[in-house]
């Protein structure tokens, strides 16, 4: 992007949560804040103040599968960035009085996820569906695990996961020759070059079950009720089959043409909102349908979407309708490449696992899902009797 | 019909047009027992226009892939189309057709209305929007900023397509600026240029003392705190104050100190309130642009035992700005930040188009935010530190959480005001 005036430096690694082993619980996480503060040569709040003295920015963020760590930064300072970045994620201090006031830190962060009602429901969706495999329980982790894990344990994880074969530098924006040449004497070539052999046995040994069902459950400080539906789906692997679910839930839900939306917010008129998308993941992907609307809607909801679901197996699903999905997934994606650091995280997510490819390839895939496809492999998975349903109700309005 | 005033920004992307349009008619322009018309009328305007009725505008932008919303805030309302450069001739003249041509069909307006409605109601359920609602009504009570652009329910409810009627029609007798950032076709220009809409040039200052009309008419002069009880786990806490308008011959001071407050992991608050004291997760300082009084709040969450802690130094570092003058390394790191911050909110063809109809919309020039730039070096602490005194001086707190936790907090809050 050599028009952009800033460079993004992206460091993806496969150490997200499903990597934690028993009563590691939410480490993936915390260590993403532990490594903030300081390496054993930058001082706590350093590395923050350094590239915010370069006119740059900095952040991080933890998933299920992976955690990565980006700055953005002019595009002169990219060589100053490289080095610091690297030193603080591949190097942290992880001091012991840094550690027990950052966990209270992450506490906080905990409380404040549990006053959100919407993310409460979000959880236990997920947790219902995902059973006791990693993606069923938070990101963020147990209050208990946290107060019971250590900077040992701590090093330990990050020894096991911050290695060469599992880690990515994404860069993106106006990248110089000097800079190219820079990272091959940089700290990635120090990273241990093997795997480490116990922690990938433990990883490739859990299997991922999904649980379909149906629960009603109150939650507090709910204002209105929300029908959640979530199923599972290929994983990000299987490209073509995550290209052809994404079409699927924007035929679905996306845009006042939308089946589920024209019948139910515009006809029926019985949702304030009606979305659902395909949330990616390595070990399999999720679609995930959220309605809002009155309590007293909510049973005729569930009916009219399972109505809908199965119509859409079914009856003749119009060229435009096709057309319409397929302008629409194509363009999200174009639209997400105009800021370097967009464009970094989709190149180092899909770098980091295998997926090395032009970033408008994935919509190579959107031709070949045609409306006899879509009916015959994709639609008939997305319907009621195979996800897992979740009605949340405001508490107090028995 | 009003004139439209063009901004052109050519960018090379990968065929993405951003245009903007921006008219300066907000919430606080809604009439008296009508609090939510703008943005009631602001949705509708996607739901029928000249020739097309809801369901064929849909099928028009949908149809290309193409993305157009309608957003009210406080100032104005803001017309968005992100759409493939190709598209663009076929699509751009939706925009001015909602804003001339809507067809307010009264089954669209009562759809929408409940739809607003709900909204509203699930806003409740987060613990910074009641805290910032109560902060809102204690700074600006019933004054132009003194609701949430969605409205208020009981006004919202008796509103129908007759009233927004007379509310459209003085919206399209407003003017209009429409900004286009990314790849422009010349095919749109030429067509622009046929309906009599051209690119002119904007330098002149804006008139400080026509802006600077705050609400300070509507603030109460003796209440300072807002309780608002929640069976919650941690308290929400506000401080701000209204200040100044996008511009003023001060605005660039509050700018730096909220940049030198919140701006990221260098920042007072971030430092002083995780690192040093681990006592909050988000932290920070809202301070948006806006036409008139614009808040300016430092905010915080935090577990009920250590409310106390974070309400004293919130109270430190807001004393601080006019107590102490800031040292030269923090002020280099604000002047640094500030301008880091003007590049990273320029990446994409929409932030840069918005910003463009922003400027025009708030009379300042296209220029505006390198000339901060250029101004930096000329503001020093002491600087600063008077600019503070001038418009900070007279906070106030509002406070979301645990009844018990709120009150203690708020008996705190009255002792230290004798320290303002």
């Amino acid at each position: 992007m050599p028009d952009a005036g800033l460079t993004c430096l992206d460091f993806w690694c496969r150490g997200g949560s499903s990597f934690e082993d028993h009563g590691e619980e939410g480490l993936a996480h915390f260590l993403e804040h532990m490594v903030f503060k300081g390496s054993a040569t930058l001082q706590a709040g350093e590395f923050d103040r350094r590239i915010e003295a370069l006119g740059g920015s900095s952040n991080a963020a933890t998933g299920f599968d992976d955690v990565h760590f980006h700055v953005l930064v002019p595009s002169s300072c990219a060589q100053n960035a490289l080095d610091l970045l690297l030193d603080l994620v591949l190097n942290p201090a992880l001091r012991e009085d840094a550690y027990s006031m950052e966990r209270d830190v992450v506490l906080e962060e905990i409380a404040q996820y549990r006053d959100q009602p919407d993310e409460q429901v979000f959880q236990t969706l997920l947790s219902h569906g995902f059973g006791k495999h990693p993606y069923g329980r938070p990101i963020l982790g147990w209050e208990k695990s946290l107060l019971d894990s250590t900077p040992e344990a701590m090093r330990q994880f990050h020894n096991r996961r911050y290695r060469g074969p599992n880690c990515c530098l994404a860069i993106s924006g106006a990248v110089t020759s000097n800079l190219i040449e820079q990272i091959h004497s940089s700290r990635l070539a120090e990273l241990e070059a093997s795997l480490d052999q116990g922690d990938e046995n433990a990883s490739a040994s859990r299997s991922l079950a999904f649980l379909s069902g149906r629960q009603s459950i109150r939650f507090p400080r709910l204002e209105a009720a929300r029908l959640l539906m979530a199923w599972p789906m290929a994983a990000a692997n299987d490209q073509d089959s995550v290209m052809g679910a994404d079409l699927a839930t924007t035929l679905l839900a996306e845009g006042r043409r939308s089946r589920l939306v024209q019948r139910l917010r515009e006809d029926l008129q019985i949702v304030e909102s009606i979305d659902m998308d395909v949330t990616v993941m390595e070990q399999g992907s999720v679609v995930m349908l959220e309605a809002c609307c009155p309590e007293d809607q909510i049973e005729q909801v569930e009916a009219v979407i399972e109505e809908e679901l199965k119509r859409a197996t079914v009856d003749a699903i119009g060229d435009d309708e096709l057309h319409r999905a397929q302008q629409l997934v194509g363009n999200g994606l174009r639209f997400s490449l105009e800021a370097p650091g967009s464009v970094a995280a989709i190149a180092g997510s899909q770098s980091l696992w295998g997926r090395t490819q032009t970033l408008l390839s994935p919509l190579s895939h959107l031709q070949t899902w045609t409306v006899e496809r879509l009916q015959q492999s994709l639609l008939p998975r997305l319907q009621n009797d195979q996800a897992f349903t979740l009605l949340a109700l405001p508490e107090d309005s028995e | 019909m009003s004139a439209t005033d063009l901004v052109l920004d050519p960018v090379q992307t990968p065929g993405v047009l951003a245009a903007k349009l921006w008219i300066g008619r907000g919430s606080a322009a809604d009439p008296v027992g009508q609090r939510g018309a703008h943005q009631l009328l602001a949705s509708v305007l996607t739901r029928g226009c000249g020739s097309l009725d809801a369901m064929q505008m849909a099928d028009l932008v949908e149809g290309c892939g193409a993305g157009l919303r309608c957003d009210t805030n406080e100032d104005g309302l803001l017309i968005s189309m992100k759409c493939r450069d190709l598209d663009s001739p076929q699509l751009l003249p939706l925009l001015s057709s909602m804003v001339h041509e809507p067809h307010l069909q009264a089954d669209q307006v009562n759809l929408e209305r409940e739809l607003s409605l709900q909204a509203l109601q699930r806003q409740r359920e987060d613990p910074f929007h009641l805290a910032f609602d109560g902060w809102r009504h204690l700074a600006y009570g019933m004054g132009p900023y003194g609701h949430d652009p969605l409205g208020v329910a009981g006004e919202l409810e008796q509103l129908n397509a007759a009233s927004l009627r007379p509310i459209a029609t003085s919206l399209s007798a407003e003017g209009a600026i429409l900004a286009l950032s990314g790849s422009i076709p010349a095919k749109l220009l030429d067509q622009l240029k046929a309906d009599g809409i051209f690119p002119q040039s904007n330098s002149a200052d804006p008139d400080p003392d026509a802006k600077d009309l705050s609400d300070q008419a509507s603030l109460s002069a003796e209440q300072t705190v807002h309780l608002h009880s929640q069976s919650t786990e941690q308290v929400v806490l506000m401080l701000g104050q209204p200040t100044l308008p996008h511009g003023h011959p001060d605005d660039l001071a509050l700018r730096l100190l909220q940049t030198h407050l919140g701006n990221g992991m260098s920042s007072l608050l971030f430092r002083r309130l995780r690192e040093d004291h681990g006592v909050a997760y988000d932290v920070g300082v809202h301070h948006p642009a806006r036409a008139k009084a614009s808040p300016f709040i430092l905010h915080a969450s935090t577990a009920v035992d250590k409310a106390l802690t974070t309400l004293d130094l919130l109270i430190m570092s807001w004393q601080e700005l006019m107590e102490h003058t800031l040292e030269i390394a923090d002020l280099n790191l604000a002047r640094a930040k500030f301008c880091g911050q003007l590049a990273h909110a320029s990446q994409t063809t929409g932030q840069r188009a918005e910003r463009r109809a922003q400027l025009r919309g708030l009379g300042l020039p296209d220029n505006h935010d390198h000339r901060c730039m250029e101004a930096l070096e000329s503001l020093d602490g002491t600087a600063l530190r008077l600019a503070a005194s001038r418009h900070l001086a007279n906070p106030l707190l509002s406070l979301c959480g645990p009844k018990s936790a709120i009150d203690s907090l708020a008996d705190r809050w009255q002792q230290s005001l004798s320290q303002f």
